[in-house]
């Protein structure tokens, strides 16, 4: 098991005063809140965050925590001393109600597990339905499409009998229904946390997001593909075979098409109940001027094209 | 044979827009229907229908009333500072899908 600094980890230091606890506790939790944070691990460190404060903010845990001494380090192997406790009644209660299962072995091996307590559970001797459960799975473009099955598998903090918080893994095979759109969500009747006193289980409800795709972008139920173009080709019109999810297709473009212009095939986008478009972005890509005819070409256009793309500046060009 | 090919295929519903009552959407977020009204009433959701009775909220309320739940639990935000947050974290995730969809990401 392993030492943890909880003072390191909230970036104080031992003489702070509960106010200053408290405040840097509202500062990280900001920044690292998983719903506000695009950090790395974010979540995680919202995590040892919630734990640090748990003991930190309360005068007794950290009162506890202080007589284990200064001379540990972050990461060492740690065993608490004989009677390191005495004294001292936190067990089993005046937990803030934190995300308490996920505390670290070491915090449960100071302050004993904050899981156990069955009266969480809703009263004794009634029928109550368990709790639906979230999770977010990632399909490919693809699997909306066509329609899949896909193998997700679910971790859940469960309780044993005893009380301890056990987190449970399970795989799950999911039908993924054509047309199903980012944001959406799937209800899986009775695979949610288990009821008690014979009450039924609750549901899963898992949120669909999609991978990102090397060709495409999904944006609601809207296909986007950036199409790369020569500038003839944006010119003068062309037809063009453009890949879409289900197969190519041949696609018109009008002649004097822009940068970035947006062509619409209808009806091509996620196979929803309202269907989705497919839209093409025009990317002009310009050939280089590697070999002495490609020069010539551009200086061709130099010389008879009277084009001047910073007319708008207010410069005047050479 | 792939070992997840022995397992059984689960099907569910999909979550239409505008589906959910209020009794589901509270009962998916363990939450009470009180503050679920509060939230309607700050319009950090809104739900379609005139009623209460006849309440229908969106898959994306199902998001929004998780990340408030969160954002009181962990961060003592209120109702209006949930209401700001949530608007300003819609809004930069679509200009993320914008800049993606322009590939500048």
């Amino acid at each position: 098991m392993q030492y943890k600094d909880y003072y390191k980890i909230m970036g104080l230091s031992r003489n702070s005063t509960q106010d200053e606890v408290k405040r840097a506790y509202r500062k990280l939790a900001r920044k690292y809140h998983p719903d506000v944070s695009k950090e790395k691990d974010a979540e995680a460190k919202f995590k040892e965050l919630g734990e640090a404060y748990e003991v930190l903010q309360d005068p007794e845990k950290r009162a506890a925590y202080d007589k284990l001494g200064t001379k540990w380090k972050a990461g060492e192997d740690f065993r608490p001393p004989p009677n390191w406790d005495e004294g001292f009644e936190f067990k089993g209660g005046g937990f803030t109600g934190g995300d308490a299962g996920a505390f670290s072995d070491f915090f449960e091996q100071l302050f004993g597990r904050a899981g156990s307590r069955p009266t969480d559970r809703g009263p004794h001797g009634f029928h109550v339905r368990g709790q639906d459960s979230h999770a977010k799975i990632y399909i490919d473009l693809e699997d909306s499409i066509h329609g899949s099955t896909r193998n997700i598998s679910l971790s859940t903090p469960e309780m044993d009998v005893q009380g301890y918080v056990k987190v449970k893994h399970r795989s799950l095979n999911i039908k993924i229904p054509k047309g199903i759109k980012p944001g959406q969500h799937i209800r899986l009747a009775g695979q949610g946390d288990p009821g008690s006193g014979g009450g039924k289980a609750g549901d899963l409800l898992l949120e669909i997001a999609f991978n990102s795709h090397p060709l495409y972008r999904v944006s609601e139920t809207d296909i986007y593909l950036e199409l790369p173009v020569t500038p003839w080709e944006a010119a003068l019109g062309a037809k063009i075979k453009v890949p879409t999810p289900e197969g190519s297709v041949d696609l018109k473009i009008p002649p004097n098409s822009r940068q970035g212009s947006k062509l619409r095939l209808k009806g091509r986008g996620l196979p929803a109940k309202t269907q989705g478009d497919f839209f093409v972005v025009l990317q002009i890509a310009l050939p280089p001027a590697n070999t002495e005819r490609a020069k010539a070409v551009y200086q061709k256009m130099q010389q008879e094209l009277d084009f001047n793309p910073r007319l708008s500046l207010g410069v005047k060009s050479l | 044979m792939n070992s997840h090919d022995l397992l059984p295929v689960h099907t569910g519903t999909v979550i239409e827009d505008d589906s959910l009552t209020l009794e589901q959407l509270c009962h998916a977020c363990g939450v009470h229907a009180d503050w679920v009204i509060s939230l309607v009433e700050e319009s950090i959701i809104e739900p379609e229908g005139d009623d209460i009775h006849l309440w229908r909220f969106s898959g994306t309320c199902l998001v929004r009333v998780r990340s408030a739940l969160r954002l009181q639990h962990d961060l003592g935000v209120n109702l209006a500072g949930i209401a700001l947050a949530l608007d300003l974290m819609e809004e930069l995730e679509n200009l993320r899908t914008q800049l993606k969809i322009m590939g500048h990401d």
